[in-house]
């Protein structure tokens, strides 16, 4: 697979059933709650797991970042090709910046160093009211703890009672208590808003 | 005259105010862990100072009120005033994150508002001591103490939700600034949560490796695609998700290296 | 899927301990041992005060039974089928705010926040993007 475009029509093609099949036989016991039964939990319930990280990038050296996490343990993680990564939306591995917040769930190699699958740059997930609303965004309270959540067009969302989300943030209101799954801009209050729950 | 008017009205307001921040200390004590206390008095003594000073408030404030107006009692208010003032400058310096506990339940860490507050409970008590009237005597210079009485409210986070909300929730309900969201692009949070739910989902999720790595929107389809893995070898799940409800979410499995398409669900994709 | 859960809901995630950025829990939570990257979860029953705080009861989910700091609950995305096991770290979800949301999969529906995973937890069953996900939960 060669460029983006070349990669996506491909993959377009081949969602939408307009390729053949190489493997078709293969399939019947690969019955997802089959795999997921063979792979055992590994670590005890309350104890950190070794194939996840947490913590803030302190370096970046190519595709390997340093990482501090918030429980004192370092940790190097190495982004791939194949890594997927969150910043607000999906994005590409260059976006991991020194300073940003992460988590990142892959396999722990033998030599210590994380090979990353998923990553997530920034992201919280808040549970605050609505203090007021403005063109730019919300003002929020969390906890007592003032946070600014900035709405970005074709971005953020709002799901309502739990029906699909939609762009249209206009049913939101003042004194409400919301969720909101967003990104951190990193030393700041401030977050970009991905998605927003509110119960009515 | 009329000074000496205004500042004997004002042990009504101090009294009242009293009243009002003592109940919230002695109907929830709990709230002292909150504040600055435990770090200033430690952990167990906290609760009991909370209340302690509830009480002083209540007493102060019963003296305030009633008769006989004594020089001692408006004193008392004053240093009561400049301790507060004190304590909440140490909290916000030393303990950031401390509540208030001035009055009634607020999680709020301590504000500027809150110590203007102080500060203006210090200067009418001031004021006060100038006169050995009482403000039974003071006649219509009382209704000073409405302004003064709106300046204290408007100073005061507590009491936030019983105007400062509903006054921007009129605004919002006038002319919602977020009017203009709305727009016929799907948010990517809800083609997401499609998938999640899909029977398609279901069907590849032990296959997947990663978080969604790519999307586009191609006619009446998005497409989402994520890492995956299919019987050892390195490939990339890809699901069509319909911008109409009438079709159900399709996948497949493709090969990360060949480009051929390992697995496709096809009868799942039918079941809606 | 035929499986019977003790508790069908929704579950989310929250992060603790010294983290980055914004947290919905300040420190090492209710028990002062929680931490992002541990397999622990909040519930909504740990004590009269956590209680008085989610009222899960407030959204017609009654009978979540009282369990204190470590105990083990297991939860199933039901939505993959994937399951994690962790204990008991903190006070939370905030039932009573978000009553009435409601997600289904493989013909099983679930309504109202039941609980709230940590991050390293939360990733293992599902994408912390999701923010929600439709869950079984038992005593683990």
């Amino acid at each position: 697979m060669t460029s983006t475009m070349d990669r996506r029509a491909l993959l377009t093609r081949a969602a939408l059933g307009a390729t053949g099949l190489v493997a078709a036989s293969a399939m019947g016991s690969l019955a997802p709650e089959a795999a997921f039964a063979t792979s055992a939990q590994a670590p005890d319930p309350g104890a950190p797991d070794p194939n996840f990280a947490e913590g803030l990038i302190t370096g970046r050296n190519q595709d390997l970042l340093q990482v501090k996490g918030s429980d004192g343990r370092l940790h190097k993680i190495q982004l791939t090709g194949v890594t997927s990564i969150w910043k607000l939306r999906p994005t590409t591995i260059d976006q991991a910046m020194i300073g940003d917040g992460l988590y990142a769930r892959g396999v722990k190699l033998p030599n210590g160093v994380l090979a990353a699958e998923s990553v997530w740059l920034n992201i919280v997930n808040l549970d605050v009211m609505i203090n007021s609303i403005s063109r730019t965004g919300l003002n929020l309270d969390h906890f007592g703890q003032k946070i600014f959540g900035h709405v970005q067009e074709g971005v953020t969302a709002a799901a309502y009672n739990g029906t699909p989300a939609i762009s249209d943030l206009s049913l939101l209101k003042v004194g409400r208590h919301v969720q909101v799954i967003g990104a951190w801009r990193p030393g700041t209050s401030e977050i970009d808003i991905a998605t927003i729950y509110a119960a009515n | 005259m009329f000074a000496q008017q205004v500042a004997a009205a004002q042990p009504l307001l101090i009294g009242l105010l009293l009243l009002w921040t003592s109940y919230g200390k002695l109907a929830n004590p709990e709230e002292a862990e909150k504040t600055a206390l435990p770090k200033l008095v430690g952990e167990k003594r906290a609760k009991p100072a909370y209340r302690a000073i509830g009480i002083i408030e209540a007493a102060l404030a019963l003296a305030l009120l009633s008769p006989p107006a004594w020089t001692a009692e408006v004193l008392a208010a004053t240093a009561l005033g400049l301790g507060f003032t004190g304590y909440l400058i140490y909290a916000k310096v030393v303990v950031p994150e401390a509540s208030c506990g001035c009055a009634g339940k607020s999680a709020k860490p301590v504000g500027y508002r809150s110590i203007g507050r102080a500060l203006l409970l210090t200067a009418t008590a001031a004021v006060a001591l100038t006169t050995t009237q009482g403000w039974w005597s003071a006649g219509p210079a009382t209704f000073i103490l409405i302004a003064e009485a709106a300046a204290f409210i408007a100073l005061s986070p507590e009491l936030d939700r019983y105007w400062l909300l509903p006054l921007r929730r009129l605004r919002v309900r006038l002319s919602h600034p977020l009017a203009g969201t709305a727009s016929t692009t799907v948010p990517l949070a809800a083609t997401e949560r499609r998938v999640i739910l899909s029977p398609a989902y279901r069907a590849v999720t032990g296959l997947l490796r990663s978080d969604v790595r790519d999307y586009w929107d191609e006619e009446d389809w998005r497409f989402v695609s994520y890492t995956a893995r299919y019987d050892g070898r390195s490939a990339t799940a890809v699901f069509a998700v319909p911008h109409s409800d009438s079709e159900s979410v399709r996948v497949a499995v493709v090969d990360e290296t060949s480009g051929q398409t390992l697995y496709r669900p096809a009868l799942l994709s039918m079941a809606s | 899927m035929d499986v019977m859960y003790g508790l069908v809901g929704e579950a989310s995630w929250f992060c603790c301990g010294n983290a980055w950025g914004p947290c919905a829990s300040t420190g090492t939570g209710a028990c002062g041992t929680c931490h992002s990257g541990n397999f622990q979860h909040a519930w909504t029953n740990t004590s009269d005060a956590c209680y008085a705080i989610t009222r899960p009861d407030n959204c017609g989910v009654t009978g979540v039974s009282r369990r204190g700091c470590g105990f083990r609950h297991a939860t199933t995305n039901l939505c993959n089928g994937s399951r994690v096991v962790t204990s008991i770290a903190d006070c939370g979800p905030r039932t009573r705010s978000f009553c009435g949301e409601r997600a289904c999969c493989g013909g099983t529906c679930a309504s109202n926040r039941v609980i709230d995973l940590t991050p390293a937890a939360f990733t293992r069953i599902a994408s912390l993007n999701a923010g929600l996900i439709p869950a079984g939960i038992d005593v683990g």
